[in-house]
């Protein structure tokens, strides 16, 4: 309903340290701790094959128990760890920072580098990005290369269409037009006026493709067409244990639940429609 | 079709409204009759709205109503939430501020009159179809049942709302800013439509900013402050002898009552275009459009909206390209000495920084001092604690008072003001005038001002130049 | 509508050269004779593969340009001839035939499935915001989204299958080996399609045009049917195009873990077994499904909402 005396109502302002962005704060920081820290202080080759402790149970001897090799899995699921967020963030990174600023230098130039650009992504997203990461994964398949490649290859858009979209948006407002007449330059509307407002939308999208980063690489690599054994990868991991789910249920779910709590906290520290 | 009128008048007394546990609104008393419609007046912010909205009993959740609302016996704010439900249409009825966003744009103005026929008065398809017909044909749209609302111009969906409210068949109309959006003409076709209302015997209470609507509808008439009703009564008398002093304010800040402005002879001028022509698409906006700013004079563009009054100002400033036309700057002046003020303006400034970092970062590039702007501040009533805020913090009237600062620390020999005024109630309107006068009388700066408001540009422009629609 | 349906068609020509290009440059990066593959693609692996591999270089002109070669290979596949499957010999066409049937039944449950449930949540989840069904739709929808298909296929199994015995983990035939795989999708799907409901009736509730109808008089359900209903379906059903990305993807994903032997289940088998035909012409089906399915996404906006379109 809109009423014209609005600014009657008393209103409450929200911080922008929510529950919900804290939690998720913290629990990416740990599980990036238990990535970082997690190989170094558990010095046990993850790849060492121990038949007597076969599936072992969590306890004393194997923290979260053995896998069928008799691998600890505490050191399997860190290096895992490491291993889904180090290639997410590479990933990314590389997706990212091409991707924005061509979509800054688009929205700022205009004419026919943003055509040039608009038709690149336009070719690529006719496709869903799976679909090419698999096509580009029959060349080498349980290789990095191509996986990083194709992940690029289709994130990099998403952070050119939302900074092209949003700068050309600010770059339109009527604020831009009177900073120009009051005398500033490209620089400073560039640096001072777009991006801190395309800021937050870009840190929400950085988590948003590092969430689709590691489901990707963990599934591409559950069916068999991404990294595989004994490579310790979370997705590799599940499978490969999957014939003993009766035997060692928790063992099947461990890496899921890693997967599932670093998405998590992905989500909770960027997503804006939590409390 | 129109349903008898049964009822003979409305009084309020004693209405408070609480948010909480804070009072936004008290004290607001009047009475309401057949023939004597009551229009209340205030800037945005008065709590007018607020008092439509308890009255109906649609104030927004956290909002809480107190006091006696009577439509003739029957205690408005007594009775439970499906009582007020239940005389939405049938007894009260709102006409919404701009209808052409209170249409549902999705379904055709037959479906949306209709619906009140059918899910209100329980008419069959055949019947409520029928008297659907017979509503629009009496506000004069019998031709166009089948259109959507965006095929409508602004009065015909203003017209389509107040179909509705006849289907409904309510005795007590509340317009809600019936004419927020609309230019001159279409506003005085509103007015009409409302004084109809009144004489087929309907009771009206009017909420508007617009002391010229409030004229026109005769009655009585409120003026409400800070949530407070300041003054009340006839129409004739508190135009023309209101008692309170912000009453005496505002009814004095209208154009027609402003003091006659004699400006010194103008002098050289600064920016002046040949031969100007421009077009959007087909339509042709001017063809061979002739213009000169001298100094220390105020010309007016006037003109319906959509008539490119601002897209000529943006030539001259350089902004736009005309299709055609040579625009002409005296020499050797910097370009940073042309400027513009606009419209909305939280707008003009980057809603994520504070003033404080606007005005630094824009002393630092042009080598000016603190003292300078805090000197303006002081002139202009603006306190230092301002500049702290967000633009979004800040008042529409401050922040254009800010602007007009800005503009002014480097010196301007040319001013574009683009509806500067039109977001700002009456009083704000001509104390930002006042300013911009000053700025003329003693800097012998150029002022170019688009404008919708015909009285306004009469009262202060050196000369006028009308474009067509 | 013309120009969606052409913008449609023109997307269908852009998947058909991305996925023609990307696997004739494939094929001759790959390492070993790209004749003999190609021989091996058309004829299956029985021929007399050297001869038949001399007849294509022959034939292709493999010695030819690349570009030549690239034109003469992107002319078949519009003409839909895909070549034969490397592994099994046989006409990928035929076998595409075969599979589309399970990718259609699984993709169409998993879709009707996830309608039923995200949208009606989202229209009481926008009705009461900040209500029980709104919270905990949300907590529901963002562990949902948190889960990679195949990690909920994965604990669906372990639970239904396993623990409670009511469906079988794996298989296909009957309709009680779709229920899983179906609703491992639907569950992604509707965890985002009942946020992307639920704010768009929390948008429609916020519009003047919701707080007029209903100051006009008429009764809730009234309100919400005549009003809120069709309004809110418009970025719903247009998010169902960016949905049907997940939906493709989550099907070469869910196909493959429940041994659905659809086109997503012959990729992968493909990409492993380097069947260069046959992966060519997966994808392309997989692509042309997502366009038909945004083609119908488009067709069913323009026909929900009748305002003007913007360019």
């Amino acid at each position: 309903m809109s009423i014209a005396d609005a600014t009657l109502i008393p209103t409450t302002k929200r911080a922008w340290l929510t529950p919900a962005r804290t939690t998720g704060l913290v629990l990416l920081g740990l599980l990036a701790l238990f990535a970082l820290l997690g190989p170094l202080l558990v010095s046990v080759d993850p790849t060492e094959q121990d038949f007597a402790a076969s599936l072992a149970s969590p306890g004393s001897d194997y923290w979260l128990g053995a896998d069928h090799y008799g691998r600890s899995m505490l050191a399997r699921l860190s290096h895992g760890a490491r291993l889904s967020f180090g290639m997410a963030l590479l990933t990314v990174a590389t997706a990212a920072v091409p991707g924005i600023l061509l979509g800054l230098l688009s929205a700022w130039r205009g004419g026919w580098l943003e055509r040039l650009l608009e038709l690149v992504s336009t070719v690529l997203l006719a496709l869903p990005g799976l679909l090419l990461v698999l096509i580009l994964l029959a060349f080498a398949p349980g290789t990095f290369g191509p996986l990083y490649l194709g992940l690029a290859l289709t994130l990099w858009i998403e952070f050119y269409r939302v900074t092209r979209v949003t700068a050309a948006g600010v770059l339109k407002q009527t604020h831009v037009e009177a900073a120009r007449l009051l005398g500033f330059g490209t620089g400073y509307i560039l640096r001072s006026l777009v991006l801190p407002e395309i800021r937050p939308i870009l840190i929400t999208l950085a988590a948003f493709a590092m969430s689709t980063a590691i489901i990707a690489i963990s599934t591409l690599s559950a069916i068999s067409v991404g990294l595989r054994p004994p490579t310790p990868e979370l997705g590799a991991m599940i499978v490969e244990l999957l014939p003993y789910y009766a035997e060692a249920p928790l063992h099947v779910l461990m890496p899921g639940i890693l997967i599932f709590l670093l998405v998590l906290g992905l989500q909770l520290a960027t997503r804006s429609d939590l409390g | 079709m129109n349903a008898p009128v049964r009822f003979q008048s409305l009084t309020v007394s004693g209405l408070e409204i609480r948010a909480g546990n804070t009072t936004i609104v008290r004290d607001v008393a009047f009475t309401l009759s057949h023939g004597r419609p009551v229009t209340l007046l205030g800037a945005s912010g008065s709590g007018k709205s607020l008092v439509a909205h308890a009255i109906m009993g649609s104030l927004p959740s956290g909002l809480s109503a107190r006091g006696i609302v009577k439509l003739d016996d029957d205690d408005l704010l007594a009775g439970s939430p499906t009582q007020t439900r239940a005389r939405w249409g049938r007894t009260i009825a709102i006409l919404p501020q701009e209808p052409w966003l209170a249409l549902d744009p999705t379904m055709r103005i037959e479906g949306q009159v209709g619906e009140i026929h059918r899910y209100l008065h329980g008419l069959g398809p055949a019947e409520a179809g029928k008297s659907m017909r017979d509503d629009l044909a009496e506000v004069g749209l019998g031709d166009r049942t089948k259109a959507y609302p965006h095929e409508l111009s602004g009065g015909m969906c203003q017209r389509v709302a107040i179909a509705a409210t006849h289907a409904a068949g309510a005795s007590l109309l509340i317009a809600d800013e019936p004419t927020k959006g609309l230019d001159a003409a279409l506003r005085d076709g509103v007015v009409d439509r409302l004084r109809e209302e009144v004489d087929q015997g309907r009771l009206l209470l009017t909420i508007t900013h617009d002391i010229e609507v409030a004229a026109a509808l005769g009655g009585m008439i409120g003026v409400m402050l800070d949530g407070s009703l300041v003054e009340f009564g006839p129409a004739d008398e508190v135009l023309d002898n209101p008692q309170h002093e912000y009453a005496r304010a505002l009814i004095a800040a209208n154009p027609t009552r402003w003091p006659a402005l004699a400006l010194p002879t103008a002098g050289e001028p600064i920016v002046s275009a040949t031969g100007l022509s421009k077009r959007f698409g087909e339509r042709v906006l001017f063809d061979g459009f002739d213009i000169a700013v001298r100094r220390g004079e105020i010309v007016a563009i006037v003109g319906p909206s959509g008539c490119g009054k601002t897209t000529i100002g943006n030539i001259l400033l350089g902004l736009v390209r005309p299709d055609s036309g040579e625009v002409q700057r005296s020499p050797g002046i910097a370009a940073t000495r042309f400027q513009k003020l606009y419209q909305d303006p939280p707008a003009a400034f980057a809603p994520h920084q504070t003033l404080r970092q606007s005005f630094g970062d824009l002393l630092r590039l042009h080598c000016l001092a603190w003292a300078q702007a805090e000197a303006s501040m002081r002139r202009f009533g603006l306190g230092q604690e301002l500049l702290d805020r967000r633009p979004g913090e800040v008042s529409g009237g401050e922040l254009q008072r800010f602007a007009i600062l800005r503009a002014l620390l480097l010196d301007p020999v040319f001013l574009f003001a683009d509806e500067a005024t039109s977001r700002l109630d009456p009083v704000t309107q001509k104390e930002v005038f006042a300013i911009l006068i000053e700025a003329v009388r003693e800097r012998g700066l150029g002022l170019l001002m688009v404008t919708h408001e015909a009285a306004l540009a009469e009262k202060i422009a050196s000369r006028i130049l009308k474009l067509p629609a | 509508m013309k120009r969606l349906v052409l913008a449609r068609l023109l997307q269908a020509g852009l998947v058909l050269l991305v996925v023609g290009i990307l696997c004739f440059v494939l094929v001759r990066a790959l390492p070993g004779d790209p004749a003999m593959r190609i021989a091996a693609g058309r004829y299956g692996p029985d021929a007399n593969i050297t001869e038949a591999a001399e007849a294509v270089r022959r034939e292709l002109g493999l010695d030819r340009p690349l570009l030549v070669q690239l034109g003469a290979s992107l002319g078949q596949l519009a003409r839909l001839d895909l070549g034969h499957s490397v592994v099994t010999g046989l006409p990928i066409t035929k076998e595409l035939r075969i599979q589309l049937g399970a990718t259609l039944w699984l993709s169409g449950s998993a879709l009707m499935l996830s309608l039923l449930l995200g949208p009606p949540i989202g229209l009481l989840a926008g009705l009461r915001r900040g209500g029980w069904v709104d919270n905990a739709s949300l907590g529901g929808a963002i562990v949902l989204r948190s889960l990679p298909p195949f990690v909920l296929g994965l604990v669906l199994i372990l639970v239904f299958a396993m623990l409670l015995g009511l469906f079988p983990p794996a298989g296909y035939g009957a309709w009680r080996d779709l229920a899983l795989p179906a609703f491992t999708l639907a569950l992604g799907l509707a965890a985002v399609s009942s946020r992307v409901a639920r704010d768009a009736v929390a948008a429609v509730v916020r519009t003047p045009y919701f707080a007029f109808a209903r100051l006009k008089g008429l009764p809730e359900p009234v309100v919400v049917r005549r009003h809120v209903l069709r309004n809110a379906a418009i970025p719903v059903v247009s998010y169902l195009a960016l949905q049907a990305i997940y939906l493709i993807e989550g099907v070469v994903v869910v196909e493959t873990l429940f041994g659905i032997p659809g086109i997503g289940h012959a990729l992968v088998h493909a990409v492993i077994a380097r069947d260069m035909p046959m992966v060519q012409g997966t994808a392309l089906a997989m692509g042309l499904l997502f366009v038909v399915i945004a083609m119908a996404v488009d067709l069913a906006c323009h026909w929900l909402d009748p305002r003007p379109k913007r360019a």
